[in-house]
């Protein structure tokens, strides 16, 4: 053998058995390629740029929802806001109010309480009036009496005394009169 | 390097400055010619057959090692990759990407199991070459390239005549350049024929033939050189200066082998690049 192959020594031969050899081998991995190989890879590949996409897109989406939401959360925030102040102003207008009625009763009340001062006091003053008016009657019936019973003999000086007495009475009257008044 | 050449340079047993001892022989084209396992008469004196050789035995863990290769990226299949997969996938892109679709367009991409095909088998059969105790890249004999240049020349006209719907109309529009005066086909049209139909599908099997062949000859060379070289038995002065040389020998070796690797997977792009623009143009309908 080694002897044939040392006598020719062809570097560009081609041996057809080698070259079988070559095409069986080349069509074992063609067919595995073919059939198995490149439609699982080319499948992965697509499944993933498909997934990759509706990631994206998933993504997208989930964006705008919240987004959305912000909006409406905003929305409401500010809405609070506005029934806070609008409760405020109103609460303050009550306040306003109660005070303002409050004042306005109490005045009315210490009117009321002046009033019914006056009018205790008139009505006091009168009888106490009243009371001197007995007392003085009495007094000045007891003094005339007395002066009576004692001595009529000066009848014109006792006179005189009575009418002074009087007048005197009279004058305090008046007197305490003006002072009330 | 092949194990004849070491034990040829072995045998001499003197090597470099032995007086009266042998020459150096540089590696043979015999290296290219491995003994063959026969049974019976198979393959014994004809010139076209080469009966069970180490290229054959190395053709098997080449396809084997392709195989294995598709099988572990391709065997889980899952969204989030894993390693392996990972792997298939930037190799399947690799070759969509530079090689298919730059060539073909979108419409080859029908084609991308044949290119995968060709770029991993023509890869596995090359490294071959620098696999230790291998070391002989399978496409270093011509009957292997030929092969796989045949299957792209057939696929190539097949393509062209169903694209351009017909024997004649492809044909046509292979040889005659569009757009030549007339008076310049006669001369035309034979250079068009030779080149396309002649030329390409020889010089594509030769190319990467020639590149493995050279390669693998310039490592045995380093190899046989270094081997030879060495010897430190020759007195303290000759003796340093040879293991020095036989260690310059061995750098070589080691670096003119990283070199091969790049090469091996240059030409297995090249040979699937040109595959790609073969079909393409026969696809393109002028």
């Amino acid at each position: 053998m080694l002897g044939l192959a040392a006598e020719e020594q062809n570097v560009l031969r081609i041996h057809i058995d080698e070259l079988v050899f070559g095409l069986i081998a080349f069509v074992v991995i063609f067919a595995l390629v073919y059939k198995y190989a490149v439609p699982r890879i080319t499948k992965m590949l697509d499944e993933r740029a498909d997934s990759i996409e509706g990631g994206i897109e998933r993504a997208k989406k989930a964006e705008a929802e919240a987004e959305e939401a912000r909006q409406q959360y905003r929305e409401k925030l500010g809405e609070a806001h506005r029934q806070y102040s609008q409760e405020l102003e109103k609460a303050k207008e009550q306040r306003a109010a109660i005070i303002a009625e409050a004042r306005e009763e109490a005045q009315v009340e210490a009117r009321r309480i002046i009033d019914a001062a006056h009018a205790q006091i008139e009505a006091d003053r009168q009888q106490a009036m009243n009371q001197l008016r007995i007392e003085i009657g009495t007094l000045s019936t007891d003094l005339a009496t007395r002066i009576v019973g004692e001595s009529l003999a000066d009848s014109g000086a006792q006179g005189r005394v009575i009418d002074r007495f009087l007048a005197e009475l009279e004058q305090a009257d008046d007197a305490q009169q003006a002072e009330v008044r | 390097m092949s194990a004849d050449t070491l034990n040829l340079a072995a045998e001499g047993g003197g090597g470099l400055f032995t007086p009266g001892g042998p020459g150096f022989e540089a590696p043979s084209v015999g290296i290219f010619f491995p003994e063959a396992w026969s049974w019976g008469d198979y393959g014994a004196g004809s010139p076209y057959l080469g009966g069970i050789t180490k290229y054959a035995v190395l053709l098997l863990v080449a396809t084997a090692l392709t195989l294995l290769f598709l099988w572990w990226t391709t065997r889980k299949q899952t969204k989030v990759p894993g390693r392996s997969q990972s792997i298939g996938e930037i190799f399947f892109l690799f070759i969509r990407t530079q090689i298919s679709r730059p060539m073909m367009g979108v419409k080859g991409d029908k084609y991308l199991p044949l290119l995968i095909s060709l770029f991993l088998f023509i890869f596995a059969m090359n490294i071959m070459g620098i696999i230790p105790f291998l070391q002989l890249p399978v496409p270093s004999n011509l009957s292997y390239p030929v092969g796989l240049a045949l299957i792209v020349y057939i696929t190539f006209i097949v393509v062209g005549i169903r694209a351009h719907g017909g024997v004649g109309k492809y044909l046509k529009s292979a040889v005659v350049p569009s757009g030549a005066p007339w008076w310049i086909l006669p001369l035309l049209v034979p250079i068009e024929v030779i080149s396309n139909f002649m030329i390409r599908p020889a010089t594509h099997a030769i190319r990467v033939f020639a590149t493995m062949f050279a390669g693998h000859l310039l490592l045995a060379t380093f190899a046989a050189g270094g081997w030879y070289m060495f010897n430190p038995s020759a007195g303290p002065v000759f003796g340093t200066i040879s293991v020095l040389f036989s260690g310059a020998s061995l750098l070589a070796f080691i670096l003119f082998t990283a070199f091969e690797l790049v090469i091996m997977f240059l030409q297995a792009f090249v040979f699937t690049l040109l595959a790609a623009l073969y079909i393409g143009e026969a696809q393109e309908a002028h």
